[in-house]
């Protein structure tokens, strides 16, 4: 038996929320922040309005988590308004479960605060807070309902978890999180391209998307930095970033490498991507490159894994999930896969997989889960809450 | 007559000021928070000044912005704490692991690579006031030029 009522799940990033209802195909993505934009004085924009926006140079974030857990309550709830009103997806409260994603370990208060609000200021039917992790687990499953365990890399914004599921259940005792995410990558590939050429600390949107064009993971480093040290042709890296100016060009784009020159055409104001290109995703790898003195991603999936019952590590080597934006770097699979490869016991297999989509991935696992029969088990309804208050609501929701 | 022969570059040397493990470390939790910045930036729409000829309507428009605040109060108080204020208060509640500090990765067991600071080529070099890392020659003159020792915290 499935949900009586319409499921709208909610995938709550640091950066953006990946919503919809259970129903569609593909969740809308919103940007979870309130930006502020130099061009247009009048407003500031909630979430994906900033689209309406022509020119989004030294755009102003204010965003409603810190260090990936959510603080922010009055930014948060802005874009909720605005995501469950009529301008996006006029959700009928009364007549809807929510599924919400949550961090792992997220403080007692913060649940506390998510769940009085949902069910108090919006009146949600029904409440499913959940991790991002588990809903990925479960498609996994449904998807390869052979295997028993799975361990989910999940690289967002603000960091990266690393958790074993068996059976759908997470570990709790060898969930790993190394402290750096996208937003680190980006302030640090904003930080050496300023020092080194152009004063780009106020472009973090262009910026971010400088890295999403234009980074890749290095497969071969050593290999790569010595292509990188080369002039002329033989430096088959560098590539000539063109930045948009919003008058003639709207996005920022990579001119292919026969054209790389190292100088503008006309007007245009480019940056010179060399080395960049792979020491910024390099840092998921090697967080010591800045300091940060904590394992690599690799590392850390074999550390996990060493934490669990000897039984089970077979499985879950065989079994390695990539989700989170991170996961979208071109060779982020074929890197991952070659070092826990290195660092793995040579008896055990390795098999890494990388969705199609890995942003997208958890929110059709809460859609799939929605339409599970042990779904109704597991949400508690507003009724319930009324009766029973808060402390039912961190019973039964374990994340 | 003797000391006045001695070479200027011993001098200088002499001279240097080199940093202490501290202020290094200093400088380095710095840095890092800087990569958690959401802005560097200040407020675009801070010091908004409306026009000039823009009539006012301050009396109106203080008396909504007080009965504003009044209603959201008790929301900020409860909803507005920083994330180290909600660390410090989930570790006093329950501190047993797992928990969020017990589940950060310990230190790699793998030796740090060392990249120039100026140009992020392998680097063999460090800078002996400050700490950082350097290739060449060119490098070493860059980096002192900008940063080193400037901004010390």
């Amino acid at each position: 038996m499935a949900l009586d009522v319409k499921t709208f799940v909610l995938d709550n990033g640091a950066y953006t929320e990946k919503c919809g209802y259970s129903t569609q195909a593909e969740p809308r993505i919103i940007p979870n922040c309130i930006t502020k934009a130099k061009s247009e004085r009048r407003r500031p924009f909630i979430g994906d309005q900033i689209d309406d926006c022509k020119d989004i140079s030294g755009l102003f974030y204010i965003l409603p988590f810190q260090k990936g857990y959510l603080v922010n309550w009055e930014v948060e709830k802005q874009v909720w308004d605005y995501t469950f009103g009529q301008d996006v997806f006029n959700i009928d409260f009364g007549e809807t479960c929510l599924i919400v994603t949550e961090p792992y370990f997220n403080f007692t208060s913060i649940q506390e605060n998510m769940t009085e609000i949902l069910f108090e200021e919006y009146q949600f039917h029904s409440l499913l807070r959940i991790n991002a992790g588990t809903l990925s687990a479960h498609r996994y499953h449904k998807e390869n309902p052979n295997e028993l365990c799975c361990l989910v890399v999940e690289s967002g914004y603000s960091f990266t978890h690393i958790v074993p599921y068996i059976k759908g259940k997470k570990l709790k005792n060898a969930i790993r999180r190394i402290n750096v995410g996208g937003k680190a990558l980006t302030n640090h590939l904003k930080d050496i391209i300023s020092y080194r050429q152009l004063h780009v600390m106020d472009e973090t949107y262009v910026m971010n998307q400088v890295k999403e064009d234009v980074c890749y993971v290095s497969t071969q480093f050593d290999h790569d930095m010595s292509v990188a040290r080369k002039k002329g042709k033989d430096n088959t890296i560098i590539r000539d970033y063109v930045l948009p100016d919003y008058t003639v060009i709207k996005r920022g784009y990579v001119r292919p490498l026969e054209e790389t020159t190292g100088k503008p055409k006309d007007n245009e104001q480019i940056i010179r991507m060399n080395n960049e290109r792979f020491m910024v995703p390099e840092l998921l790898f090697h967080p010591s490159d800045i300091g940060v003195q904590e394992m690599g991603i690799p590392e850390a999936i074999v550390h996990s894994i060493q934490a669990t019952p000897e039984e089970v590590q077979p499985h879950l080597y065989k079994n390695i999930l990539l989700t989170g934006g991170n996961a979208c770097f071109p060779f982020f699979k074929t890197r991952v896969y070659s070092d826990v490869r290195a660092f793995a016991p040579e008896l055990y297999d390795v098999s890494v997989t990388l969705p199609e989509n890995p942003v997208t991935f958890a929110w059709h696992g809460g859609s799939l889960l929605s339409e599970n029969e042990e779904a109704p088990k597991m949400i508690v309804s507003k009724k319930m809450y009324e009766e029973n208050g808060m402390n039912l609501c961190l019973e039964k929701f374990d994340v | 007559m003797g000391d006045k022969r001695e070479s200027s570059r011993v001098k200088e040397v002499n001279q240097q000021r080199v940093l202490d493990k501290a202020a290094r470390k200093r400088r380095q939790r710095k840095a890092l928070d800087a990569l958690e910045q959401d802005n560097f930036h200040d407020d675009p729409h801070a010091n908004l000044v409306m026009h000039k000829k823009a009539p006012k309507f301050e009396e109106t428009l203080e008396s909504k912005k007080r009965n504003r605040r009044l209603k959201s109060e008790p929301f900020k108080q409860r909803f507005r704490k920083n994330f180290t204020v909600l660390l410090e208060e989930e570790q006093l509640n329950s501190s047993d692991p797992p928990n969020y500090l017990s589940a950060c990765v310990p230190p790699s067991k793998f030796p740090e690579h060392h990249f120039c600071s100026v140009c992020g080529f392998p680097s063999n070099y460090t800078c002996i006031p400050c700490g950082a890392r350097y290739c060449c020659v060119k490098c070493l003159g860059t980096h002192r030029d900008t940063r080193c020792l400037k901004w010390t915290a």
